[in-house]
């Protein structure tokens, strides 16, 4: 026999999204979302998004956009990808790199103090097809959210997308705060959800 | 760092490994498609939802286990296994329409891919079935993997984080519905609003998580005596407790 069990009645959690484990900002460390090897994105519409800081990261409860018609066939398109590339990461500091056109398709990167966000390309994943928009400042992640969903009005998919793209959403931002490598409970959708966020981040450059 | 993901079991499957030195792709692609393989004959063999599978044969009668693959017979001792620590919590017999391991299954075989993509020789592997982890080794070659665990009454958050080293296992109801079966009353019904179990062998912490999960505060108890395996139960009122050596990384918000 072991010890005794910890009981504890839950406190009340106000606003939320408060978490004691909070360190102090880190530079990108989204190791859960990994590498996915997404396709290099058109810089197009990275229309600034003048939010203020990230203060409550609860921010991202946004119900997915109902779905437009289309049909499931769509879905099972192969995006196995076997990421062995590491995505290159921003410096974590604010400067401002001047106009940077590197050699890559990647356009000038200019990484400011701003917030600045973008969307990104529309991927298939299991249950249908979606696209994220991310904003950053500087290189750091504020909130995720689903720019575009399309799960083909499936019952199981709706269900399965409500219960975990908000966790996504909120995976992305915890991880780089709190050092999650992963999330137990329900994690359908991360397939595509990681490939269009990987293209937003190409799109602003980090 | 390397991500990659798998179709199966109806969900998907992810690989992370990690290692500042990086990978040879050639290696990667074996060992992916090694232990996507794996997976999908896991699935194969064990899917109630197939009328094919061995499992349902089995369940219907069609096949004695003298005939079954080695992996039935390996996971249906596995299944008496966490029964008896369960005290019969968990329990693949009990239900009507046969014996039903689905319950472990998941974590088992997502424990047999990591064991395959351990041969890559990186310094972290993580490997998450919808929810059900298991890690071998560490994200940076120092501190252990942590893993967030899903808020049930608000899936856009986070319960809590927690430090793992073997396997991690949540189950409720919030997920998938009705899905948890009482052994003892026969009804499917659910005590607690989420039950997280971590230990080191990921088949037994997913079946004690569904154990948990149906038996509530009884249950909790019961892990309590079990060495190396910890729990976290979530109460529908919002309650929570949790076993002595669950390695909290913060606090519980719900």
């Amino acid at each position: 026999m072991k010890r005794a069990i910890i009981f504890s009645s839950a406190t009340v959690a106000g606003l939320a999204g408060v978490f004691g484990f909070h360190t102090a900002p880190v530079s990108l460390t989204l190791s859960s979302l990994g590498s996915s090897a997404g396709a290099a994105a058109p810089a197009v519409g990275a229309g600034v998004t003048s939010t203020t800081t990230r203060a409550s990261t609860t921010s991202t409860t946004t119900a997915p956009p109902p779905p437009s018609t289309s049909t499931t066939s769509a879905h099972r398109s192969a995006k196995a990808t076997s990421g062995t590339t590491t995505p290159t990461r921003a410096p974590s500091t604010t400067t401002t790199v001047a106009r940077t056109t590197t050699t890559v398709a990647r356009t000038s990167t200019t990484v400011s103090s701003a917030a600045r966000s973008a969307a990104g390309e529309a991927v298939n994943y299991y249950f249908g097809i979606l696209s994220v928009s991310v904003t950053v400042t500087g290189s750091k992640i504020d909130s995720v959210k689903i720019a575009q969903i399309n799960d083909g009005g499936n019952f199981r998919s709706q269900q399965i997308d409500q219960m975990s793209i908000p966790i996504l959403e909120q995976e992305t931002v915890r991880a780089q705060s709190a050092n999650i490598q992963s999330v137990s409970g329900a994690s359908y959708t991360s397939a595509g959800f990681v490939m269009s966020l990987q293209s937003a981040l190409k799109k602003l450059g980090i | 760092m390397s991500h990659h993901e798998v179709e199966v079991m109806g969900t998907i499957v992810t690989f992370d490994l990690f290692d500042e030195r990086g990978f040879l792709s050639s290696a990667l692609d074996v060992a992916y498609a090694d232990a996507a393989r794996d997976l999908k004959r896991s699935d194969e063999i064990f899917s109630t939802w197939n009328p094919d599978s061995v499992i349902s044969r089995l369940r219907r009668g069609e096949v004695a286990l003298a005939e079954v693959p080695e992996e039935v017979i390996e996971v249906l001792d596995l299944c008496r296994r966490a029964s008896l620590m369960s005290a019969g919590w968990f329990d693949p017999w009990s239900a009507p329409s046969g014996v039903d391991p689905t319950g472990l299954v998941k974590g088992w075989a997502a424990q047999r891919a990591l064991v395959l993509l351990e041969r890559l020789g990186a310094r972290g592997v993580i490997v998450n079935a919808a929810g059900d982890i298991c890690v071998s080794g560490s994200p940076d070659g120092v501190s252990a993997f942590q893993v967030g665990i899903v808020n049930p009454f608000d899936t856009t958050n986070l319960a809590c984080a927690v430090r793992v080293s073997g396997g991690i296992a949540t189950s409720g109801d919030y997920e998938r519905g009705e899905h948890l079966f009482n052994p003892f009353t026969g009804e499917c019904t659910a005590r607690g609003a989420s039950a997280t179990v971590s230990g080191p062998d990921l088949g037994i912490a997913d079946a004690l998580a569904t154990a948990l999960v149906v038996g509530g505060r009884e249950m909790l108890a019961v892990i309590e005596g079990i060495d190396d395996y910890e729990a976290l139960l979530i109460e529908r009122d919002r309650s929570w407790a949790l076993t002595a050596g669950f390695d909290l990384v913060s606090e519980v918000t719900l």
